[in-house]
């Protein structure tokens, strides 16, 4: 229990309305209903602890949760917790204690002591749980933002990360139905919010601003000779959203959505065929000297050849124009794949391939375990860079061959003085691609987890 | 040479192994080529005896990786021979397990995965080697942390999950290279003592390199002290203080100092040599034992 009870004193003052408005500023609870938050604010008792009180000790046991409402705490966590940072102060909004609502280990995991006069509430775990039973959805949100709220301070012990199932614990649910998507969802909200507070977003809108202005003005405010000819952001703009667009393109036109498909489907196939190719060739190289000595000297002769050098060659040989672009968006993709492969299986630690094969992996295993998951980063910065070279070079490929695409949008445009249709093509190309670009990060990152929290841990 | 190995039958709360003997006999290495071939070993004979834990020590740049890249069989000597219980080392084996010194956990995969790499590897998973895998983690307090990646883990912790990673294949011979190096002073003697605990437990055969004279004194069995390169065996102490060892005794027992002293003598020598012959590491060493002479003093 807790030790110094005697001396915290029940305060006065606080109604119901106003313990709900403290609840609502917390972390946990910034999302319940109105009405459950009022049962909970019922709930909560409301206690004041003079400068110095300990409010609980590492290791009692833990049976109510406190949110602060005025002074602070200093909350000081025992080494075991492996938090990032053991000591800090709590004010109002902050909310301790939370070990009460574990499943599993119901133990304080830190000493606990008034900073100055503090009013708390102190909320019964017990109860707590009661009441989400009968709000199953209410109980599981408030859980899942509970553990997103450990999450920030914690490289999560195991036993901590069950908290995210408490739901099962505390909601009679299967461990099978634990809305998983929901705590996503509620984490992605999270992480969300967190965005929207940092100052990434305003930078950014910032930096698109400036360039927009920057256009806005050279051509319509200024009329600099040079961009005399330049299409301005407002014509263009009208233009891309216009039901009836004089040159024939916009948002509404279906031909917009055919030239994105095709052009899309163009990156997609070269893409595959880039990564299937270049990940094995890559590999291959990395792996065994034969094979680089073979291969290496005839990839770096024809690798600094440009696109545009291949054209030629590309329509004799492929006669069909779609072939012929999807070669040539290809081979720009499929050297910068291999090329990053080979460099990631260099970069692997010769200590891993030597364990594995002391513990008894074969040349093969070798291969399988320990060089393509010690290459996936690089593979990934890779494809990253080849997805974006794919998109360049499908535009040069596009403007030599083909009958649609957003290459060949603003090459005809160019040649039939459509120059708003131009720029439509170039922003939605830049779109797209930084679509493309951003998908194989975040599969990237879904595949390489230890990578994602070897990188988080980086900043601890 | 995998073909039979000695689990122990049952509970696998037993980490008894058929400790096997390592002897090395006139090996000799060298790298590079023409004029630049410098001879790394020379000559160098020595047993790893069966069931003690010897450790390695010499001054820094000695030679004692390339050693331990030959006993573990990543490479082969240019002549002499190495062979474990009478048969010869062809080539790394599970038999002869390394802990590296720095940590060779797998980056991509968690504790637990990385600890059963080797019997899956070697398709010999079963209901036996699955709670081997728990009681290992257990006692190596890893536990809670079996779904953590290497790299949120502490450097202890590191280094546990390396030591279960190599028990849990029974290997016959465990070869560390300075495995606490770069942790730091509390945690490498916790370590220590983990470590020494753990062996006490096996008495599987042991072979430890370190530069570290505290450690090599208070692990060993035998102290094999080295030369400078072309590496050599200098010495050899029995370091005969009794089991279990712990910190405060050995620093109160005469009998460790005077083994203690002993060795750095030998060292200091050799330290004294490639000093003069121009090696960087050397005049830390020396930097480093005349202070702590003057603590003994």
């Amino acid at each position: 229990m807790t030790t110094d009870n005697s001396k915290t004193g029940v305060g006065q003052g606080l109604d119901q309305a106003a313990k709900a408005a403290l609840l609502r500023e917390t972390m946990p609870f910034k999302t319940v209903p109105d009405a459950t938050l009022r049962r909970i604010a019922d709930l909560a008792k409301e206690e004041t602890l003079p400068a110095g009180t300990r409010l609980y000790n590492e290791g009692d046991r833990a049976d109510d949760l406190f949110v602060i409402a005025s002074g602070k705490i200093e909350h000081a966590l025992g080494p075991e917790a492996e938090a990032s940072k053991l000591v800090k102060m709590v004010k109002r909004g902050d909310v301790i204690g939370w070990a009460a609502l574990l499943s599993t280990k119901q133990r304080r995991l830190a000493t606990t002591v008034a900073e100055a006069d503090t009013q708390i509430l102190r909320i019964n775990a017990q109860k707590l749980r009661d009441l989400f039973q009968n709000d199953q959805q209410t109980g599981d949100m408030v859980m899942s933002r509970f553990a997103t709220m450990i999450k920030e301070d914690y490289t999560l012990p195991d036993w901590l990360a069950k908290t995210r199932s408490i739901g099962e614990g505390t909601v009679a649910r299967s461990e099978a139905e634990v809305p998983v998507s929901e705590s996503r969802l509620a984490l992605l909200g999270y992480r969300l919010g967190l965005w929207v507070k940092s100052p990434k977003p305003y930078l950014m809108i910032t930096g698109f601003t400036a360039v927009l202005l920057f256009w806005h003005f050279s051509v319509d405010v200024f009329e600099w000779p040079r961009f005399r000819n330049m299409p301005g952001l407002v014509e263009v703009i009208t233009e891309w959203l216009s039901r009836d667009p004089i040159y024939g393109l916009s948002v509404w036109t279906p031909e917009y959505y055919t030239h994105i498909i095709v052009s899309i489907r163009r990156v997609f196939i070269a893409f595959l065929l880039a990564t299937a190719l270049g990940v094995t060739l890559g590999l291959f190289m990395g792996w065994s000297k034969g094979v680089r000595e073979f291969v290496f000297p005839v990839f770096e002769t024809l690798r600094p050849v440009p696109i545009l050098a291949w054209v030629p060659l590309a329509i004799i040989i492929f006669f069909h124009p779609e072939s012929t672009v999807i070669f040539l968006t290809f081979l720009a993709s499929f050297y910068a794949t291999a090329l990053n492969t080979m460099l990631g299986v260099d970069s692997i630690d010769e200590s891993y391939s030597r364990a594995a094969s002391c513990l008894g992996a074969n040349k093969w295993q070798v291969f399988r375990h320990v060089i393509v998951p010690g290459a996936l980063p690089f593979i990934f910065t890779g494809l990253q860079i080849s997805v974006g070279v794919a998109w360049f070079s499908l535009v040069a490929a596009e403007m030599v061959s083909g009958e649609f695409g957003l290459g060949f949008v603003i090459n005809t445009s160019y040649t039939m003085v459509k120059y708003p249709t131009i720029v439509i093509g170039m922003i939605t190309l830049g779109a797209v691609g930084y679509t493309t670009s951003a998908m194989v990060r975040m599969l990237g990152d879904h595949l390489m987890q230890w990578r994602v929290r070897e990188l988080a841990m980086g900043g601890r | 040479m995998s073909a039979v190995m000695n689990k122990p039958g049952k509970g696998s709360q037993n980490l008894k192994v058929n400790s096997a003997e390592m002897r090395v006999e006139g090996v000799s290495k060298s790298y590079g080529i023409a004029h630049l071939r410098e001879n790394v070993v020379h000559n160098a004979s020595f047993v790893i005896e069966k069931s003690k834990l010897t450790v390695m020590i010499g001054p820094s740049g000695c030679g004692k990786s390339t050693l331990i890249r030959l006993l573990a069989g990543f490479d082969k000597p240019d002549s002499g021979t190495v062979t474990i219980d009478g048969k010869p080392v062809k080539g790394p084996d599970r038999d002869r397990l390394v802990v590296f010194q720095e940590s060779a956990l797998f980056p991509w995969m968690n504790t637990y995965d990385n600890i059963m790499y080797g019997p899956r590897a070697r398709g010999e998973v079963d209901d036996e080697t699955k709670a081997l895998a728990e009681f290992l983690l257990d006692k190596v307090g890893l536990t809670q942390f079996r779904n953590k990646f290497p790299s949120q883990l502490s450097g202890g912790m590191q280094r546990r999950a390396e030591l279960a990673r190599a028990m849990i294949n029974f290997p016959r011979v465990m070869i560390l290279d300075e495995p606490f190096r770069g942790l730091d002073a509390m945690t490498k003697e916790l370590m220590w003592e983990y470590y020494a605990g753990l062996y006490e437990e096996s008495r599987r055969t042991n072979f430890f390199v370190t530069t570290d004279i505290d450690e090599a004194i208070f692990l060993a069995d035998r102290l094999l002290i080295m030369t400078n390169i072309p590496t050599q065996v200098r010495a050899v102490l029995e370091v005969d203080l009794p089991r279990p060892r712990n910190l405060k005794e050995l620093l109160e027992s005469d009998r460790a100092n005077e083994i203690k002293m002993e060795a750095l003598g030998i060292l200091h020598e050799e330290a004294m040599k490639s000093f003069s012959s121009g090696s960087a590491a050397a005049s830390d060493f020396i930097e480093a034992y005349s202070k702590r002479v003057k603590k003994k003093g």
